[in-house]
């Protein structure tokens, strides 16, 4: 009995967790090079409705998820001007990025309010979704959730085992070492912001493609924040990222559910729920151990010596 | 020896200019191959600006520089590392969150992929060659300061640099990190590499260089083989331009009541702590920083409760005495910049940090008064420029360090603790803070607390060497044999 409550929530975690775990591990990268974004939420908005009007008007769902990442990148490169190129102040940019995103999003996005367009669907993976358990939770789902699972292991390798990662962990540490050892301190921090506005733009096109499957007004809703309280959760290691994320898609899915049980709570305090849960992951966060420090260099600009 | 050799590197009319001062004035320079050239200098003689323009990270405003046969109008950190100049600065450069190894292969490992494993076995090899004793795996966040200069050395050789510039190298050492420094810096030069060693201590130049060029307000006025000096007093009045004393007077003092007693103090990262402290007295902590000075400083100063044992300040119980106004007790930090004083605030405001009392009147602050007080001070105390309105981070590090001395003598002090208070000076401003701390000894007991041997020598009147949170050994500063043991008691052999 409990299981058939239980999996279905279990597989609507994933889902939900889905678009925040692509705009955590955006985040991530751009963090740990030492950029602040803090316009994950606007860079999600753009992302959202480019990807829909993307594939409203070709009708490839595969088109409209470029779309999306492409808008996302290209917002985020707007960021890395400000900060890398003008050495402009990371908080201001990155909310002056979600007020813009946001409000050109809703703009641009109000003709197309309430029309659905098919995007990606659900396709079980043959073999592994007759797993017990795993199987109905993670392989009972769509192409874009199959792609998220490989997003962290990418984010990982990419900031572990390659020489730009080793090089963006640098920058985002100690920036005059990096000039010091005669690298390009400002190609690295504007690359890993465009590559994690890219990925933020994949969580967009998430909601709008896979999620929702049609536009509305505050399409986001406050996903981009919970994105960047859940850097800090994942004290900056794409792994923790996955079980923050999915720790949230919880208890997002399982309000609607209860919504839509009928409880007697106002659904105005269920709504509330995930980002209750933010403040308590913060708090639980500022509690940490060595070793789980944010990068030394984050939000701080390098001015060359001359 | 006449017929000299093609230099590696040759530096032709360098001049730079940073606003109105002028850094550099066309300086000649040749830097040899196999040989130890120390650029000996007073602080902001321009010895660290003019390898800085050598390493690549500052653009010179004019003058070439010739390596081999390519002559560049500047270079940049890239181009420089290609060309085999190499740089240690006197504050590394180094990330802390990464590996030893990491940090030796940043920004030089070729491909796309990142091994930890295989690069930590590269600088391994790369270590046990040259004899410098590193784990390649260790984060660098939790070394000592001569396992990070160990670091960087490895980085230059890792990138085969022929010309290696120091920066002040000695001044994080211990004294056998010193002796391991200069044998590694002779290694390198018999091994064929041109080592550059900038310093303003002149015994350490004497006993390391080959050659030796005097800085002075930007230019070369002395350049020679190190025999063809004489003794450290003609290189030091090269360097200054006038006699300097290296020995200075210390007049007699009666010694009064206790103001700083300290019994069984634990906890912390400190160990079994007594000693005592009176008025008329210097008492030197000294040892290799990190051994618990700064958690006795903190203690002490009351930034931190005792965990166990007793610490009576002017008579007081800690507790009371904190509970208190705290008065008669001074700080003189050792962070100058970040803890003493506010970098944009101007001299009368930085003056008010800790003074702010005397000059109240109700809730009004009597600025003016302040500013006359303090203008009296910057005359007495030889601030210069002596201008109260300017803000703290236009003074250099000599005057900075003056005016908080003169700011918290003001006070009227029983008890000072001051901390490595002419670290980063030149010796024309040792010598000035030295004098002062000397003549506030009349009137107050003085926890010194130092890295630098000379420094507690020239001022103690007893010793204490501090080795893993506990004081090895307490004594006079006549006690010849033991401060024959002195290097070895930092070191904790014994």
């Amino acid at each position: 009995m409990t299981a058939e409550l239980l999996l279905p929530l279990l597989a609507a975690a994933v889902q939900t967790g889905t678009p925040i775990l692509y705009a955590t591990l955006g985040e991530i990268l751009t963090e740990r090079a030492g950029v602040l974004n803090l316009g994950v939420e606007g860079i999600m908005m753009v992302g959202a409705l480019a990807a829909y009007v993307t594939a409203l008007a070709t009708g490839h769902a595969g088109l409209g998820f470029a779309a999306g990442a492409g808008c996302g990148a290209l917002l985020a490169a707007v960021h890395a001007q400000v900060c890398v190129g003008f050495r402009g102040n990371q908080v201001v940019s990155g909310l002056a990025l979600t007020i813009l995103g946001t409000g050109l999003a809703n703009y641009l996005g109000t003709p197309y309010i309430g029309q659905s367009i098919p995007g990606f669907q659900r396709t079980a993976l043959p073999l592994l979704d007759q797993i017990p358990i795993l199987g109905p939770v993670f392989f009972r789902q769509d192409p874009l959730v199959y792609l998220s699972y490989l997003a962290p292991v990418f984010v990982w390798v990419a900031l572990k085992r390659t020489t730009w990662g080793l090089n963006l962990r640098a920058a985002g540490e100690a920036p005059e070492a990096v000039t010091a050892a005669g690298l390009s301190f400002a190609r690295l921090r504007w690359s890993a912001v465009v590559l994690g506005g890219l990925l933020m733009g994949c969580g967009g096109a998430y909601l709008s493609l896979a999620y929702t499957h049609l536009w509305s007004t505050g399409l986001v809703a406050g996903r981009g924040w919970i994105a960047v309280a859940l850097v800090i959760f994942a004290f900056w290691h794409p792994g923790r990222a996955v079980l923050g994320a999915y720790l949230f898609g919880g208890v997002m899915a399982f309000q609607f559910r209860l919504q839509a049980l009928g409880t007697h709570l106002p659904s105005s305090l269920l709504l509330m729920l995930p980002y209750l849960l933010t403040i308590f992951v913060l708090v639980a966060a500022s509690v940490r151990r060595r070793g789980q420090a944010p990068p030394a260099a984050l939000g701080v600009n390098h001015e060359p010596p001359d | 020896m006449e017929t000299a050799p093609e230099p590696l590197v040759r530096l032709e009319g360098i001049d730079k200019r940073f606003g109105a001062v002028h850094a550099n004035r066309r300086i000649d320079l040749k830097i040899n191959s196999g040989r130890i050239k120390a650029l000996l200098g007073e602080n902001g003689a321009g010895k660290s600006t003019l390898m800085n323009i050598l390493a690549g990270r500052i653009k010179p405003d004019g003058g070439r520089i010739h390596i081999g046969a390519a002559v560049h109008a500047h270079l940049t950190p890239r181009r420089a590392i290609a060309a085999g100049i190499g740089m240690v600065y006197q504050h590394f450069t180094l990330v802390d969150a990464l590996t030893v190894a990491e940090n030796v292969c940043l920004g030089q490992a070729a491909g796309i992929w990142h091994h930890p494993r295989r690069s930590q076995e590269q600088v391994a090899r790369l270590a046990a060659a040259v004899g410098l004793d590193i784990d390649p795996g260790a984060t660098v966040a939790g070394l000592s300061m001569g396992e990070r200069q160990r670091v960087e050395i490895l980085k230059l050789l890792y990138r085969r640099s022929r010309i290696l510039i120091f920066d002040e190298p000695t001044s994080v050492l211990t004294p056998p990190e010193i002796r391991q420094l200069f044998s590694a810096l002779r290694q390198m030069a018999d091994q064929g590499k041109a080592i550059v060693f900038i310093s303003h201590k002149l015994g350490e130049v004497l006993e390391i260089a080959d050659e030796i060029a005097i800085l002075r307000h930007g230019q070369i006025i002395d350049e020679r083989p190190a025999k063809a000096f004489g003794a450290r007093e003609e290189l030091a009045r090269r360097m200054i331009g006038r006699d300097v004393l290296l020995e200075i007077d210390r007049p007699v003092v009666e010694l009064r009541q206790p103001v700083l007693q300290v019994e069984q103090l634990d906890g912390g990262g400190l160990q079994q702590i007594s000693f005592q402290l009176r008025q008329g007295e210097i008492l030197a902590l000294v040892g290799v920083a990190g051994n618990g000075q700064s958690a006795m400083v903190r203690t002490i100063c009351g930034l931190a409760a005792p965990v166990a044992g007793v610490v009576r300040l002017l008579g007081q119980p800690w507790a009371d005495f904190f509970s208190g106004a705290a008065s008669g007790l001074v700080y003189i930090p050792e962070d100058r910049v970040g803890l003493a004083t506010c970098h944009h605030l101007d001299l009368v405001d930085n003056f008010l940090l800790t003074t702010r009392r005397r000059f109240c009147k109700g809730p009004w602050l009597q600025r003016a008064s302040a500013t006359a007080c303090l203008e009296a001070l910057m005359v007495d105390f030889d601030i210069r420029p002596a201008d109260a309105r300017l803000r703290a981070r236009q003074l250099s590090g000599g005057n900075l360090q003056k005016l908080v001395l003169a700011r918290e003598f003001h006070r009227r002090p029983k008890l000072i603790v001051a901390e490595q208070p002419t670290q980063g000076l030149d010796i024309g401003a040792t010598e000035d803070v030295w004098r002062l701390l000397l003549k506030a000894r009349e009137e107050a007991g003085i926890l010194l607390v130092t890295s630098d041997l000379n420094e507690a020598l020239a001022l103690a009147d007893r010793l204490a060497v501090m080795y893993r949170g506990r004081i090895v050994d307490l004594f006079s500063v006549f006690d010849k044999e033991k401060l024959a043991r002195i290097g070895q008691m930092m070191a904790g052999i014994d």
